[in-house]
């Protein structure tokens, strides 16, 4: 049959043939880039994500040193329960009696996603017990960093200090 | 000159001619160093012409196939050479171009016609003594273009002049051994004449006399046919400028039978060195028994046929400006082949995207599964979260037991600090008592040198009573000093 064919009918096939191979290619090519796409960037997220998490044994143990517990944070109502109370029992665990703490209204957190709380003390103590709360304080899982610490002492009651101090944590954002 | 070499092995070929006025062909195919007579043909049948002939001998006549030329067979077609004038010059040893304008300028010269109305060719000898042998052949064009457009419709694969193929079977199979010879040809009407120099041919003529001339009965006319011969073939031989060579050996292709024996003897009578050359069937085999006389028949067309399978000989191509054959395609190894390199590529492109999917796309994909399996019920997304944060209270958090500790250790004995006042984005200040001002000034300094303590400056005052100094010094602690940090509070 194909013989019968004329050079007009074969051009006309291979345009054709060729034809049908690019729809082909653009349909199957197109569906095949938009994966491509989506997979590149799944991967890419991926890849961030793992970066994240996958921190080498030197830098983890750096910051176990300085963060050796956390607890993630909870919505500001518990958040600020949570730490206050904590706080509280390393103050007195240290022989701190402190003046009732202040919960201070958040500012600018330096993590998008959470607010920061500002959690105020002031106490009259002893310098040994400033330095053994100050010790203890990185126990607590909810504790951010200290924002102010006054210390001063009276130079006619040695030993005894005025103690000032500001903590903060983190308190989840209500959505 | 044809200098249309081709380095294409052939293996056989098919040669057809109009000789006498009729078409003859044969097949012959090369066989390792001998040749074999496939077949002959013939046709007197005045209506056929070329192509009728070349489809009878199986050649292709339809432009749309070309599996001739796709095939190891080459088609020759011998062209007679009634109306060619050939010419023997000598030129000093120069390149082709100038030997090509020598022998142009001699062609005009010699012709009564315009360059535009002829074709030329020529052929040079080895170098001799500084000179260079030159054999030329010129014809009309518009003979030559009839012929073509004749045998076009085959495509041949060249087109040779007859009396070379006549010179090559008198070598091959008339035992033509001599350098130097003049062949005779007889045709029924007609005899080719060859000159033969140095192997090859250097000169041609037809005379209108042939077999059946000397074939009469009554003694008369055979006494004037042989005369006449005898004195046309000395006007040949004045022609080729041989007249003074009286040893010039004449060979007279024969099939054996005694007219050829009379021709022979007319010229020896006329003082000719002539003789019989008979076929000699060592060198050619043949798939049916061929006789001398068989031989003799295809003689034209069994020499072209040498003469195409011989790749070294230099043939006189008078078509060259005229006709140019379709050129055989050179069966390559697969390994060269486009199609085979395209598709190579293509698999190569195909398994390149399975590559690529299975590491770009399953890869990603495979790994989160994995990992996704690993930590079971632990989110990743929280776990990403829970590093951020850690990351972040760390930036965030001093370490105050060790800043008291670098004061405590640079201070002097004599210094009593009474006051530490630490802020994120502000200096750090202490407060205290000291002796003197050497020692303030040594536990400035101290701290100047301390790690992570920068920017130390102090203000002082003498209480006049105690003779005590009080002092406020400020300096800046790590990263928590700057104002960065308290913007971000």
């Amino acid at each position: 049959m194909i013989d019968k064919l004329s050079e007009k009918d074969i051009r006309a096939l291979k345009f054709g043939a060729v034809g049908a191979a690019l729809i082909l290619l653009f349909v199957f090519g197109s569906a095949g880039h938009e994966r491509w796409t989506k997979a590149k960037a799944s991967g890419a997220v991926l890849k961030s994500k793992l970066d994240v998490i996958n921190v080498d044994k030197a830098k983890q143990a750096g910051l176990m040193s300085i963060v050796p517990v956390f607890e993630m944070p909870q919505i500001e109502e518990e958040q600020k329960f949570l730490f206050r109370d904590k706080l509280s029992e390393q103050l007195r665990k240290a022989g701190i009696k402190s003046k009732p703490l202040q919960v201070q209204a958040g500012r600018k957190s330096p993590q998008s996603g959470y607010k920061l709380l500002l959690v105020k003390c002031s106490a009259t103590c002893k310098f040994t017990q400033v330095l053994d709360f100050l010790a203890r304080l990185n126990e607590n899982p909810y504790l951010v960093g200290i924002e102010e610490l006054k210390i001063k002492c009276d130079p006619k009651k040695r030993g005894e200090v005025e103690l000032d101090f500001t903590a903060s944590t983190f308190a989840e954002q209500e959505k | 000159m044809n200098n249309d070499k081709s380095n294409i092995e052939w293996q056989s070929v098919v040669a057809i001619v109009n000789d006498d006025g009729k078409f003859k062909g044969v097949g012959l195919r090369k066989q390792g160093g001998s040749f074999e007579i496939l077949w002959t043909r013939r046709s007197e049948d005045p209506d056929v012409g070329w192509r009728e002939f070349a489809a009878e001998c199986g050649l292709s006549v339809e432009r749309s196939m070309l599996e001739d030329f796709e095939s190891d067979r080459m088609v020759v077609v011998g062209f007679s050479t009634a109306g060619t004038i050939f010419h023997r010059t000598s030129v000093p040893a120069v390149g082709d171009k100038e030997i090509e304008s020598i022998v142009g300028l001699q062609a005009e010269t010699r012709l009564p016609l315009s360059p535009e109305q002829i074709e030329l060719t020529w052929r040079a000898d080895k170098l001799d003594d500084g000179q260079l042998g030159v054999t030329m052949a010129v014809a009309r064009k518009e003979q030559l273009q009839k012929f073509v457009d004749n045998v076009r419709c085959f495509q041949p694969t060249k087109l040779l002049l007859s009396c070379e193929g006549i010179v090559k079977i008198w070598e091959a199979l008339f035992s033509g051994n001599k350098e130097n010879a003049i062949v005779l040809s007889a045709g029924t009407h007609n005899t080719q004449v060859c000159l033969v120099e140095k192997g090859r041919l250097s000169n041609a003529v037809v005379l209108d006399m042939g077999i059946e001339d000397f074939s009469t009965t009554a003694v008369e006319e055979q006494t004037e046919t042989t005369e006449r011969f005898a004195q046309d073939m000395r006007s040949v031989l004045d022609l080729f400028g041989c007249a003074d060579q009286e040893q010039l050996p004449v060979f007279v292709l024969s099939d054996g039978s005694a007219t050829y024996v009379s021709i022979v003897s007319s010229l020896r009578l006329a003082g000719l060195n002539a003789r019989v050359a008979s076929p000699e069937l060592e060198g050619i085999m043949a798939r049916s028994e061929l006789s001398n006389e068989d031989i003799y028949r295809y003689r034209t067309p069994i020499g072209l046929a040498l003469l195409a399978l011989d790749a070294d000989y230099n043939e006189l191509n008078i078509f060259k400006n005229l006709y140019n054959p379709v050129q055989k395609v050179i069966k390559k190894h697969w390994v060269y082949s486009s199609t085979a390199s395209f598709a190579i590529a293509c698999i190569m492109l195909v398994l390149l995207v399975v590559v690529s999917y299975s590491v770009d796309i399953a890869g990603p994909n495979s790994i989160e599964k994995r990992i996704e399996e690993t930590i079971s019920d632990v989110d990743m997304n929280q776990l990403v979260k829970r590093q951020q944060l850690i990351r972040t209270v760390a930036r965030e958090r001093p370490d105050l037991l060790d800043l008291l500790k670098l004061v405590n250790e640079s201070g002097q004995k004599g210094i009593t600090l009474t006051g530490l006042n630490f802020k994120k984005g502000q200096p750090v200040s202490i407060t205290g008592q000291a002796s003197s001002n050497d020692q303030l000034s040594r536990f400035e300094k101290n701290l100047q040198k301390t790690k992570g303590i920068e920017k130390v400056n102090y203000t002082a005052n003498t209480n006049v009573k105690s003779k005590k100094i009080t002092f406020t010094m400020t300096f800046l602690y790590k990263n928590f000093s700057n104002k960065t940090t308290r913007a971000r509070i």
